[in-house]
């Protein structure tokens, strides 16, 4: 397993689009987490009756526990710069026809395809790892009580946050495999959501409950926007098995069709 | 010999075409083994397919007697079509991956980048390597793992008259430690001058296996060009002619099968007839492959 973790690695860390787009994902979620009380500040400046209405000081963004779920429903906005990096691997091998020669030169076509959800898995778990460290940091500077168990409330959120990227990223990778081409794989999944709406709202009306097991939709359910709790209105502030059930579900599905895909075809 | 390779009824179809029909083949230890055939006549489908990447119809194949499997394609070096690469890793990368792949000991990479000379080359991008030198590597990645088969497609394509000269060099070479290798080629001077065995594939069938040695037996022709006005007439009386033909004025005599050029030369000079030029012409692995192709 690590060998072919290893292998995928190897293509990977020489390619410089890589690092660029890897360096801009990460800084940009650094920044972009780390700087909420900045964001607030500013709209304060800005708009005069800002301020008035409500002291940013007392809005508990980076407090413990609700940094946690506001830190990560944010941060799900960044995946999709990891989706295009994933895309990019995996048409490259298609376009420098690389896959067929590493079958030829003896990986198994299941064994091509473990590597590279791999490489989505360690990198779902990097911005696990990252928006956790942002998060306590940033927590024991603006939150006033640092009880362990004000700390480590709502951590389970990681594990839908990592289920989120790595839906997400199996899902990239299932059409990289399914179209081939890189700025064509692009535009599908950046349009995927919309596609989805177009097609829950219109079968709303007869099939209500079938919408929250769309692909995207089921994404939604899993971590709700959080803000809305400041404007003093109930969250969903737990997670909910049956939707930590949906995504799972869809995350296999998506791998298996990869899988699938992989095995029929010639290469 | 221990047979290295056994196809029996390999088909592939794409759609309505039948690229590969039913397609029977054995290649034994340490041979050299050309796969002939036009273009389009089924033979990178039928490496493709041996190596993996193309999925059979119907029939099958076995590798040293065993089932097919990834395992199996690591002892085997492969280079199909054209070489493939990651072009923006270097030379020595690439190959360290294929050491990963294959996993086999990097420390074999400096001797096969020495094998195909490009040790100076190695820390350059692959994109910035000319089109031998690609497939030079390409060469080198096969040998990696030290295989006791080598497949080659097509390994001269492209290249200039010395690149030909330089990888049929090291064909020969690889070939001398008794590696057995399947080449695949439309270059039948290539395959005269390196291969033991050939087979030729039309249109995805096979219509002839044998050893080269072979081709050049049967019957003899005689170029003969004397300095006499009846040269024909004398030549049709010898008993040993089949068919005399006028070519660029030479005179080719096909000569019967038992009679060999020195019994044309003897009866020549007993009548008093001294050639200027007798050449014996042994057939050519072109002819007798275009004389196949028409009766197939």
């Amino acid at each position: 397993m690590l060998h072919l973790l290893q292998i995928d690695l190897k293509k990977l860390t020489s390619y410089r689009t890589f690092w660029v787009i890897c360096g801009l994902y990460f800084i940009t979620l650094a920044f972009a987490t780390a700087s909420g009380m900045e964001f607030l500040k500013w709209l304060a400046r800005t708009f005069e009756d800002f301020g008035q209405e409500i002291n940013i000081d007392r809005i508990p963004l980076y407090h413990f526990p609700d940094v946690w779920l506001n830190l990560i429903w944010f941060s799900g906005w960044f995946k999709i710069v990891l989706a295009i990096m994933v895309v990019i691997s995996v048409t490259n091998e298609y376009s420098y026809r690389t896959l067929r020669q590493n079958i030829i030169d003896g990986m198994s076509r299941s064994e091509f395809v473990l590597s590279k959800i791999l490489t989505n898995v360690l990198l779902s778990l990097m911005s696990v790892v990252m928006i956790f460290v942002i998060g306590l940091v940033t927590g024991l500077i603006y939150s006033p009580s640092q009880a362990y168990g004000n700390i480590f409330q709502d951590v389970e959120f990681f594990i839908a946050y990592f289920l989120e990227i790595f839906f997400f990223l199996s899902y990239t990778l299932m059409m990289g495999v399914l179209i081939q081409r890189a700025g064509l794989c692009i535009i599908i999944v950046l349009l995927s959501q919309m596609i989805e709406l177009i097609i829950t709202v219109n079968i709303n009306e007869d099939v209500p409950w079938l919408v929250n097991y769309f692909p995207m939709k089921s994404l939604w359910n899993l971590i709700e926007c959080p803000y809305p709790r400041y404007a003093f209105q109930e969250i969903k502030d737990y997670l909910d098995p049956l939707n930590v059930a949906v995504v799972a579900a869809w995350t296999g599905v998506f791998n298996f069709i990869t899988f699938r895909k992989l095995k029929k075809s010639d290469i | 010999m221990e047979t290295v390779l056994s196809i029996s009824n390999l088909t592939k179809h794409f759609g309505k075409i039948k690229a590969v029909n039913n397609l029977n083949l054995e290649v034994k230890a340490g041979q050299v083994f050309g796969m002939l055939g036009p273009n389009g006549s089924g033979k990178t489908t039928t490496l493709g397919m041996l190596m993996g990447v193309v999925n059979p119809t119907a029939g099958n194949f076995k590798w040293f007697g065993q089932e097919p499997t990834h395992e199996i394609r690591k002892k085997i070096g492969a280079v199909l079509e054209h070489p493939i690469f990651y072009p923006y890793l270097s030379g020595q990368k690439n190959l360290e991956l294929n050491a990963m792949i294959k996993q086999c000991d990097p420390a074999n990479i400096p001797q096969v980048l020495d094998l195909v000379e490009l040790t100076e080359r190695k820390d350059d991008k692959y994109k910035t390597y000319s089109l031998g030198m690609k497939q030079r590597l390409a060469i080198a990645s096969a040998l990696l793992n030290q295989p006791t088969v080598l497949i080659l497609d097509e390994p001269t394509n492209g290249l200039d008259p010395m690149g030909i000269a330089e990888i049929r060099e090291l064909i020969k070479k690889i070939a001398a430690q008794g590696k057995t290798i399947i080449l695949a080629s439309h270059l039948l001077d290539e395959v005269q001058k390196v291969c033991t065995h050939f087979a030729i594939l039309k249109r995805g069938v096979l219509v002839h296996t044998g050893p080269v040695d072979e081709v050049g037996r049967g019957s003899e022709t005689v170029e003969v060009t004397a300095e006499v006005e009846n040269l024909n007439d004398i030549l049709l009386k010898f008993a040993g002619t089949s068919t005399i033909n006028r070519e660029d004025g030479t005179f080719q005599v096909s000569l019967r099968e038992g009679f060999k050029s020195k019994d044309l030369n003897k009866f020549l000079f007993e009548n008093g007839v001294i050639a200027s030029h007798l050449v014996t012409k042994k057939k050519s692995l072109e002819k007798q492959f275009i004389e196949i192709l028409a009766g197939a």
